[in-house]
Parts: C-alpha cells; sequence; structure tokens
C-alpha cells in the first residue's frame, strides 16, 4: 500500500469509526487545533503515568527567561509496546516537540513529534487531530 | 433452549472467526484446574486482539457473522495501517492514530452476535427520548462542559461499568482474572476496576442498594463461570457511544440484568460472551461474544492512576472559560 492509499484509509477510519477512535478524553475539548506549536528545550522529567505519560521540559524565551513546558503523550503500555523504554527521554536531554496548545493558553501541547539533536524522530503519540501537525521548521526529517 | 441456540451460536461465530490452535493441540489439551478443583481461568487475557472488529456488523451483511476474504483482506489492511505506526513509520499516519495498539485482525463480523444480524436492538421509544435529551446536553457541552457534571464518567476518571470495561479498545485491554475458594476476582486495567464475585449462591444485596459496576454473583455450569450482575446505578451508558464506550452510550434503567460466561477454550484463550437485558432500555436482549487472548507481551497491567494525572479536568474547564473569555472581550471590542 503506498502512503497516499495509506493515509486515505487511517482518515477513513478515524472519520466513520469515531466511537472507537476516540480516546479517553476528547482532544477538541482540551487543546486548540488552531494553535500549533513547537518548542524546542531540554527534559527534566517524564512522568509515566496510565493513561496520560506527559514530558516536561525546559526552554528559554527570547529574554533569556526559562520556560517550562509539559508535553501529553499516551499510555505507558502501548508506549512501551513500541519500543519506549524509560532510557528514551532522560533529563537532560534536548528535544524539539511540535504538538498544539492548551485551549487555555498554559504551556502544555498534545504531542506530534519529538525529534532529538541528531535529527532522529520519536513518535510522541498524542490524541490530537487527525492529520499531521505542522512540519518542524529546520528539524531534520527522518 | 434459547440460551442453548445463543451458545451454539456465539461459540460457532467465534470459533468460525478466530485462529486456534492446531485441532490436534485442542483436542489433547486437557483444561486445567486449580488445587481447590474449580476450571482455572486465572491469568491476563487482553482483548487487544479483537481491535478492529465493529461492535456492530455492516447491516450489508445480514446475518452473515464471519468476514468474506476481501472483507477480511480489507480489515487486515486496517490493522496493517495501525501497526505501521508501530514499525516507525509515524510520518504518514494521523498522530490521533498515535496512542493504540493495531490488534491482530479477526474474520469476526461483530462483537454482537446475537440478534443474529449483528445490531444492537432498537431503544424503547421512552428511552429514544430520555436519551435524545441527554445527548443533545452532551453533544454541545462535550468540547465547552460548563461543570464538570457536562463530563462523562470516563473524563472523571469513575468508571465504565461492567460492560464497558469489558469491551476491546486501543489500550489499557489487561483483563485480569484471580481465583481463590469460594471467589473469582475480575480486574480491568481500563478503569482500575476489580470485582470480587463470591461463588457460594448468596442472593444479590438489596435493591435500594446501587453500584457503578454493580453486584455480581458466580456459579459453574460444567467448565464455564457464569457471572449475573444486578443492582447498576443507572449513571453509565451500556455499549459504544458515539464518544467513546460508556459516555454516549444508552443510559441503562435499574432493571438491568448482565450475565457474563468465561469458558477456557485452549491454553491461551478464554471464549468471553455477554448479554444484555433490560427491556425497559432496548426491546430485546442482546449478547456480543470474542475470545479473549494471552499475549506475550502483555504480562502486566499499569496501575491506572487516572486522577492524579487528570490534568484535563482542570485545562478543559479552564480552556473553556478562557474561550469564553475571549468570545466577551471580541464582542466588547466590537461594540
Amino acid at each position: 500500500m503506498n502512503q497516499r492509499r495509506l493515509r486515505r484509509l487511517l482518515l477513513t477510519l478515524l472519520l466513520t469509526l469515531p466511537a472507537v477512535v476516540a480516546a479517553h478524553h476528547s482532544f477538541t475539548a482540551q487543546f486548540d487545533a488552531n494553535k500549533p506549536v513547537t518548542v524546542r528545550g531540554t527534559v527534566t522529567k517524564m512522568d509515566w503515568i496510565n493513561p496520560h505519560s506527559w514530558i516536561h521540559l525546559e526552554t528559554k524565551d527570547a529574554d533569556g527567561k526559562t520556560i517550562t513546558w509539559m508535553v501529553e503523550l499516551g499510555t505507558p503500555n502501548v508506549l512501551v509496546r513500541r519500543g519506549f523504554t524509560k532510557k528514551a527521554l532522560e533529563a537532560g536531554t534536548e528535544i524539539v516537540v511540535s504538538g498544539y496548545q492548551a485551549k487555555n493558553g498554559e504551556n502544555k501541547m498534545n504531542g506530534g513529534y519529538v525529534t532529538f539533536k541528531d535529527g532522529t524522530r520519536l513518535f510522541a503519540g498524542g490524541s490530537g487531530p487527525g492529520e499531521a501537525p505542522t512540519p518542524i521548521p529546520g528539524a531534520p526529517q527522518k | 433452549m434459547r440460551r442453548l441456540l445463543l451458545a451454539l451460536m456465539s461459540v460457532l461465530a467465534v470459533a468460525m472467526a478466530t485462529p486456534r490452535a492446531s485441532a490436534q493441540t485442542a483436542s489433547s489439551w486437557t483444561p486445567p484446574k486449580t488445587p481447590w478443583g474449580d476450571p482455572d481461568l486465572q491469568g491476563i487475557w487482553p482483548s487487544t486482539h479483537m481491535l478492529q472488529t465493529p461492535v456492530q456488523r455492516d447491516p450489508k451483511m445480514g446475518t452473515r457473522a464471519v468476514l468474506n476474504d476481501e472483507e477480511y483482506a480489507q480489515r487486515m489492511r486496517q490493522v496493517k495501517a495501525f501497526a505501521n505506526i508501530e514499525a516507525g513509520n509515524p510520518d504518514r499516519v494521523p498522530i490521533s492514530a498515535g496512542w493504540f495498539d493495531p490488534g491482530k485482525g479477526s474474520r469476526q463480523a461483530s462483537l454482537v452476535v446475537d440478534p443474529p444480524d449483528g445490531r444492537i436492538p432498537a431503544l424503547t421509544p421512552e428511552t429514544q427520548k430520555r436519551e435524545a435529551e441527554r445527548l443533545a446536553r452532551y453533544k454541545e457541552k462535550k468540547d465547552a462542559p460548563d461543570t464538570w457534571q457536562d463530563l462523562t464518567t470516563w473524563d472523571r476518571c469513575i468508571s465504565l461499568g461492567a460492560v464497558g470495561s469489558m469491551l476491546p479498545f486501543y489500550y489499557n485491554n489487561g483483563i485480569e482474572i484471580v481465583q481463590a475458594p469460594g471467589y473469582v476476582v475480575i480486574r480491568n486495567e481500563m478503569i482500575h476496576e476489580a470485582r470480587v464475585i463470591p461463588l457460594d449462591g448468596r442472593p444479590h444485596v438489596g435493591s435500594a442498594v446501587r453500584m457503578w459496576m454493580g453486584d455480581s454473583r458466580g456459579h459453574w455450569e460444567s467448565a464455564t463461570l457464569v457471572v449475573e450482575t444486578t443492582n447498576f446505578n443507572t449513571r453509565v451508558g451500556v455499549g459504544p457511544g458515539d464518544g467513546g464506550f460508556g459516555d454516549a452510550a444508552p443510559r441503562p434503567t435499574e432493571n438491568l440484568r448482565v450475565t457474563e460466561r468465561f469458558t477456557r477454550a485452549d491454553e491461551h484463550t478464554v471464549d468471553y460472551q455477554v448479554t444484555i437485558q433490560d427491556l425497559n432500555t432496548w426491546t430485546k436482549p442482546w449478547t456480543m461474544a470474542y475470545p479473549l487472548r494471552q499475549e506475550p507481551n502483555y504480562t502486566t497491567i499499569s496501575e491506572y492512576a487516572c486522577h492524579e494525572g487528570n490534568i484535563f479536568m482542570h485545562d478543559v474547564l479552564s480552556g473553556a472559560r478562557a474561550v469564553e473569555a475571549k468570545a466577551t472581550a471580541a464582542k466588547k471590542g466590537s461594540n
């Protein structure tokens, strides 16, 4: 199956089986699909919480002030089965994350992609809308 | 007689639709017993492999309970599409699929096996009216709730109920059975439920006592564990709904009676059947049947720390207020 057909199949599936594909919480209640964000920062910790894991990271704003962000991930047992282990995101790791910001304006996002310094991309599996997030500017695509 | 027919239909549908160990292995396999002589159902039996099998059958299939080769190929394409995420190919798929296990792909046409068309029976006229009112508010408020009461029992980390907790979903499908003399415990990964079921024939609790998971009593019919559950409250839905299991699904009445049957089919499989009866809600009883199957990489159940991690409640309520404030400010600005 080529990638276009694969994407069409997934989109069809997501549109036609909303009951089955609904995640625990409604994405549109919590996050704003019109506010895609990309953050470059350093991981401070990872919360492995079932059913919603969170990456915590710090970044700097234009004035050098530290800003904290939280990135929502899926349930630990699926992440682990996908090969996302405890060592995948240790404190101190520099990453670029893209996703959608919380509706309340807080620095939380539903993660789409996590990209490491060397360009390797880690799938972050958020419960986002049925489309790929905005590409990360300047980040190597793998 | 009806029970016999139903059992036969369920077994045939599930047996035809799902691969088992070879016939030789099956015939030489002896179901294990506990040290005290009960059939041994203990273990972790995820329903993950049944993902991609819809609850209700495509009406075009009529009473045909098993997919033909073309339909099965289509289902396997869906499985493969989801599995591609796990194969490290996330770039081409919607990120909303990324939370999910892909399933294995079954030939079973639907989880519902009775009525024979695989469709959940119609709601009674009273329930249709009641549900239309409830769903209208649910749909209006689910993305912009006024209060925590507008959110579901799943959002609020309370319960999916006894039926919803057993249905396959895209994550947290661990079902653990633990036995002790006189008791069976059924533990669900989602959403941290554990039913402690006495087998000693004691009566149900009084009808004034109402619980999220109901009041379960079990007994053995040959090698089958039969669990009868009553005394439900009416605050969690039964079956699938358009917002997820247990939330948009119809709310039952206090007459709801759920009958589950667990039968060890082979070393790695427990056949599961659940009949839902509440003639005040549905016009006739209906039954789902599907196998629960051990998986080599699914040997532990994660603690479901929902309340501790439930940032959603804060985010969604404050998010709704932020959207309102923005709209109010914009209105003032335009005046």
